[in-house]
């Protein structure tokens, strides 16, 4: 509620005061903190009662599930901003155009692929080893969106615009043929360099992992750690959503994205350029997974060309969960969905005793919220409570 | 007992009320017509008879049976059928076709017997052509048939969607501003037709019109709306002569012109 | 498909010329002459046999398309598919199979159809029913249910017949299990939930080996069992034919794959002119004004998802005998799109049109693209710049996905597009559509008036 009234203001006030703007910009971030923490405690809970309940028959189960669960929540913070930053994408090309850019996980592939390509590149020269972490992250990042957002942009000119006012599906099924050859161009262009289909993320040395804190139980120590790139994603992905919304909630651009949202023709009357501002909405969207598969790819270490198709589903998803066409909704969507499978992925083979991969589960677990949220609250999370669309 | 009681309907969109506490009783035969300035609530009302939404207060009973928050292809089939201010017809299905998806809730062969082809099919499926052809010629369409609708000019698309809405026998039909965009001669055919409807049909009609020289030239009872609430009732003289009409309605300037 | 030519008048002349009266009797039976002559002198695996093969499948569409009695087509087709392409099949095994896997494919895309084409429900998880009919068949006709449970043992291959059936019935609860939730979204969240579907049941057969081995995971089910062959002594001992057992189930496969196609074709068109089919159509047209008609939208919906869902359930029984071994990789999502490309390349709603996509396609995977491969090494060793690693063969979501850009932008419609059935003004007015639309316009979207209803398929 605090978002749209701040959105409103925002709308309406001309030279509105830099704590008005600064309100406009972090109050969506103050939700989506509370939803973080909130989802953070409870599934915490969750697990801390289900290891309880099981306590009678094997009695390590409480210690076991404490001991990994700092490691869970910070797993699950890296999987939900993953989400975020591509649910970002959909969310913004819906807002706009109603359509699902099925293609998106591809872009965000891209993006991986193209931070590998220019990690390897260095490599080759010879810069690679002396840089600083932090330089090759900013060179990454900025290369990845740069490349991810002029594909977006060119997918959407060649697949997508000739497209528009044709039947729903239409689009979506060129979407779909989109995110198919996009796979086996880059497949075809990873293969026949020195890349190969799993290609190696070459980086600088980040230095070794970070030890946040130690907690004691029972009789041995257990330090909480993070990697330092895990660390640099997550810095990263928070700096971008606030950049994204001061860009729509704070600037003239931003106005004239949520007035295409709002109403096509009537925008279009206002003078503003409909087609400008589609082809920003994808340029943002497509810069964003770009930046996020980037920084993703650094992460795990390796791309591959079919790496962005089931974190792009499960980022539709999220953003379905926060309400679609919502910004605010595809963080919290986001982020809600990485704890969610963070914590099935580690839980639920320790609860069933090694009987169910939990890893394998987890994408049932995704699809399931999927379609239990459209099914019995389309419109999301934050669909009703917060109006502001992109 | 009434064809249709819609008694103290009420539906609000968010903080909107479109319909306030709005009763109407169509009696059984009769052409009654709901009018009002653009926004009154007139087509809200109707997508509450034939359940698009349901009201949020009040009763509808439709030949003695409640229909409150029944869904629409049930009313469909109980024999209340409308048009749509919008002409909704299917574009690319042909004339005939579309007199045929009408007829859907009096066909009844299993799906079964489809698979099977049984000799019953084809003797309802005969039937069911000889008769929407007959609905066809009853609007003056049937040399028409095999066109899609969509190639249809904009007055034979209006009867298609009366023929349409015949061909599922209804007890009453409600036409949504069935002479809307169209020129005078138009007007007076289509005021024929509906007015047929009644005398030779034996239906009951609801329409929403703008054109008062078609309102008040058939229908036997008038309804105004306005703002979401019923601000008068009555005969054609009635309503002509009400200040309330006059001035909601007609605009105050108008009050000559229409006496 | 006569993409030779352009459509000049002089052309147009020769179509009507050889598709109608006397001249075309003696142009089809000549051509169905040359077209057997070709398959049973050419048995080996090779370019040329190739192109006699395409040339019979073109022989079969233009038999479709003329203008000649009805008897006479079905005769004439009845021979080609009965008799010479079984006889060339016990010459070749390769070309037999690729029909056969074509029927397969045909079957499904008639079922997706109903679905996509018809009801104008995009479903991406399509094959999960084809994988819930194979696993059906798969793991109660194998040791699998020793694994599951000692006490049990596998059904007698015999069953083979029934399971067909209750592949039928078990896709389409399959069907309707899915549909019930979800069949009240859009259409495009409705295409999103289906391709998660899709990849659940595919998870799920991936992961189902642990706590209880149901369906192997990701090792899949060996040694599918066969029915036996009842009919073996028949063709060896009173047809004469010295056949091996690979050979007569080959024979068996494809002649029980082109009959439930049959059965597929006769219950789809029946349908789709069918008060049930124009519901279908109204659905498709306008969700609104097809409720104001009284069609119950969920529980129509509901039928074209259970009837497009047992179809392939049924051909996942035969698929799974007929492959021998089936796992989870058969049936991901690429498989659901290779399906909806067949739909979307002959014509949503269009039962020939469909037909023709899934042979099409089904070539392009089996023949077109191996060929293209071996071309392009030959052009490699040639010394033209192709980059090694790219193997055609590999390349299938490229081409699928240029294939559904394209169509997309220049032709929704499909190569053979859905034709309004015209009572009483049949025959003269069809004749003189053309064979080869698929060219004639193919440079530009065809203008909104000409637009066969598949224009609009989906809304």
């Amino acid at each position: 509620m605090a978002a749209e009234a701040n959105a409103q203001t925002s709308a309406q006030a001309v030279r509105r005061p830099i704590v008005e703007t600064l309100r406009t910009v972090f109050g969506p971030l103050v939700q989506l903190l509370l939803f973080v923490v909130g989802s953070a405690i409870a599934l915490s809970l969750l697990v801390i009662l289900l290891s309880l309940v099981q306590l009678g028959a094997r009695p390590d189960l409480l210690t076991r599930t404490l001991t990994i669960l700092p490691q869970v929540l910070i797993d699950g913070l890296v999987r939900g901003f993953l989400f975020s930053t591509i649910a970002l994408g959909y969310t913004m090309v819906y807002g706009v155009l109603e359509f699902i850019n099925f293609a998106h996980g591809e872009i965000f592939m891209v993006g991986g692929v193209t931070g590998a390509a220019v990690g390897l590149f260095l490599a080759s020269i010879g810069l690679l080893e002396g840089m600083n972490p932090l330089f090759f992250v900013l060179l990454v990042v900025l290369i990845g969106m740069i490349v991810s957002g002029t594909l977006a942009v060119t997918v959407e000119r060649v697949a997508y615009r000739p497209l528009r006012g044709t039947p729903r599906l239409v689009p979506l099924i060129s979407a779909i043929g989109v995110s198919l050859v996009l796979q086996d161009v880059v497949r075809l262009i990873m293969t026949n360099s020195p890349m190969g289909f799993n290609a190696r993320y070459n980086a600088p040395d980040f230095g070794p992992p970070i030890r946040l804190f130690e907690m004691t139980l029972g009789d041995r120590p257990v330090p909480i750690i993070i990697s330092p790139k895990a660390l640099v994603f997550i810095t990263a992905a928070v700096i971008m959503l606030i950049v994204l919304n001061y860009l729509v909630n704070a600037t003239r651009l931003g106005k004239a994205i949520r007035a295409t949202a709002q109403d096509m023709p009537t925008a279009s009357l206002m003078g503003i350029n409909v087609n400008r501002i589609i082809t920003l909405t994808f340029l943002i969207g497509g810069a964003l997974g770009g930046a996020a598969g980037a920084l993703f790819g650094l992460n795990v270490g390796t791309v591959n060309p079919y790496m962005g198709f089931i974190p792009g589903l499960k980022a539709f998803t999220a953003a379905v969960l926060g309400g679609i066409g919502n910004i605010t909704g595809a963080m919290v969507g986001g982020l809600v969905l990485g704890f969610l499978e963070a914590f099935v992925a580690s839980y639920l083979s320790l609860f069933t005793n090694g009987a169910l991969s939990g890893a394998a589960y987890a994408d049932i677990v995704a699809f399931s919220i999927l379609i239990l949220i459209l099914i019995f609250r389309p419109s999301g999370l934050l669909g009703e409570s917060t109006t502001q669309k992109v | 007992m009434a064809l249709l009681e819609a008694t103290n309907i009420t539906k609000t969109f968010g903080g909107l009320t479109a319909v306030n506490d709005v009763t109407l009783i169509i009696e059984k035969g009769v052409i009654a017509s709901v009018i009002g300035p653009n926004g009154a609530g007139k087509t809200t009302f109707f997508n509450m008879l034939t359940g698009i939404y349901k009201p949020d207060k009040g009763a509808i009973l439709f030949d003695g049976k409640s229909i409150a928050g029944t869904r629409p292809d049930q009313i469909a089939a109980l024999g209340m059928r409308r048009t749509f201010q919008n002409i909704r017809l299917f574009d690319n299905m042909t004339v005939l076709e579309n007199v045929l998806v009408g007829m859907h809730t009096r066909l009844h062969v299993p799906f079964w017997q489809i698979i099977a082809s049984a000799p019953g099919v084809r003797r309802e499926e005969t039937k069911a052509r000889d008769e929407a052809r007959e609905r066809l010629a009853y609007v003056g369409l049937d040399a028409k048939r095999e066109e899609l609708a969509k190639n249809l000019p904009y007055g034979d698309q209006r009867r298609l969607e009366i023929a349409r809405a015949l061909a599922g026998d209804p007890k009453l039909i409600l036409l949504d501003e069935p002479t809307a965009g169209m020129n005078p001669q138009e007007t007076d055919a289509a005021t024929g037709l509906i007015r047929r409807l009644r005398d030779d049909l034996g239906l009951t009609v609801v329409l929403i019109e703008h054109d008062m020289r078609l309102v008040m030239a058939i229908s036997e009872r008038i309804s105004v709306l306005d703002y979401g609430t019923k601000i008068a009732e009555g005969d054609a003289h009635t309503i002509r002569s009400n200040p309330r009409v006059i001035e909601a309605y007609l605009g105050k300037g108008a009050a000559g012109a229409a006496a | 498909m006569a993409t030779m030519s352009p459509p000049t008048n002089l052309w147009e002349q020769v179509k009507a010329t050889l598709s109608r009266g006397p001249t075309g009797y003696s142009f089809l039976g000549l051509y169905a002459a040359i077209c057997t002559w070709l398959l049973l002198t050419n048995p080996r695996t090779s370019l040329n046999t190739d192109i006699a093969f395409a040339l019979f499948l073109l022989l079969l569409l233009i038999i479709y398309r003329s203008q000649v009695a009805l008897g006479f087509k079905v005769a004439l087709g009845g021979v080609m598919l009965l008799v010479v392409l079984p006889i060339f099949g016990t010459l070749n095994p390769f070309y037999i199979d690729v029909a056969t896997q074509a029927g397969i494919f045909v079957a499904l895309a008639l079922g997706l159809n109903v679905v996509v084409g018809f009801a104008g429900l995009l479903d991406l998880g399509y094959v999960a029913f084809f994988a819930v009919g194979a696993y059906l068949w798969g793991i109660l006709s194998t040791e699998q249910m020793t694994l599951m449970n000692p006490a049990w043992s596998p059904v007698p291959p015999i069953m083979f017949y029934p399971f067909i059936f209750l592949g039928l019935i078990v896709g389409a609860i399959f069907g309707v299990l899915l549909g019930l939730p979800v069949l009240r979204l859009r259409g495009d969240y409705l295409a999103i939930v289906t391709l998660g579907f899709g990849e659940v049941i595919r998870v799920l057969a991936n992961n189902l080996d642990r706590p209880i081995n149901i369906t192997n995971g990701s090792q899949g089910i060996r040694g599918i069992a066969r029915p036996p062959l009842i009919f073996a002594d028949f063709v060896r001992n009173t047809l004469g034919l010295n056949l091996d057992d690979q050979q007569l189930y080959q024979q068996f496969f494809y002649f029980t794959v082109l009959l439930i196609v049959l059965l597929t074709v006769v219950v789809v068109s029946r349908l789709k002119h069918s008060r049930i089919g124009r519901a279908w159509e109204a659905i498709r047209e306008d969700e609104t004004a097809a409720i104001a008609q009284g069609i119950p939208l969920v529980r129509t919906k509901l039928l074209a998802f259970a009837v497009g869902a047992s179809f392939a359930g049924a051909m996942g029984v035969i698929f799974a005998s007929k492959q021998l071994f089936i796992n989870p990789p058969t049936f991901d999502l690429i498989r659901s799109i290779n399906i909806l490309a067949m739909v979307i390349l002959g014509g949503m709603g269009s039962i020939p049109g469909v037909m023709l996509g899934a042979v099409l396609v089904t070539m392009l995977d089996l023949q077109i693209l191996p060929r293209l491969a071996t071309v392009l090494r030959d052009l490699q060793r040639a010394g033209a710049p192709i980059p090694s690693a790219f193997d055609p063969t590999q390349y299938q979501r490229l081409f699928f996905g240029l294939l559904l850009i394209l169509m997309m932008i220049f032709r929704p419609t499909g190569i053979l597009p859905d034709e309004r059935r015209k009572e009483e003004l049949v025959e003269d007015q069809v004749v003189d559509l053309p064979l080869d639309d698929g060219e004639v316009d193919g440079g530009q979207p065809p203008p909104p008036t000409q637009a066969p209803p598949g224009s609009g398929p989906i809304t």
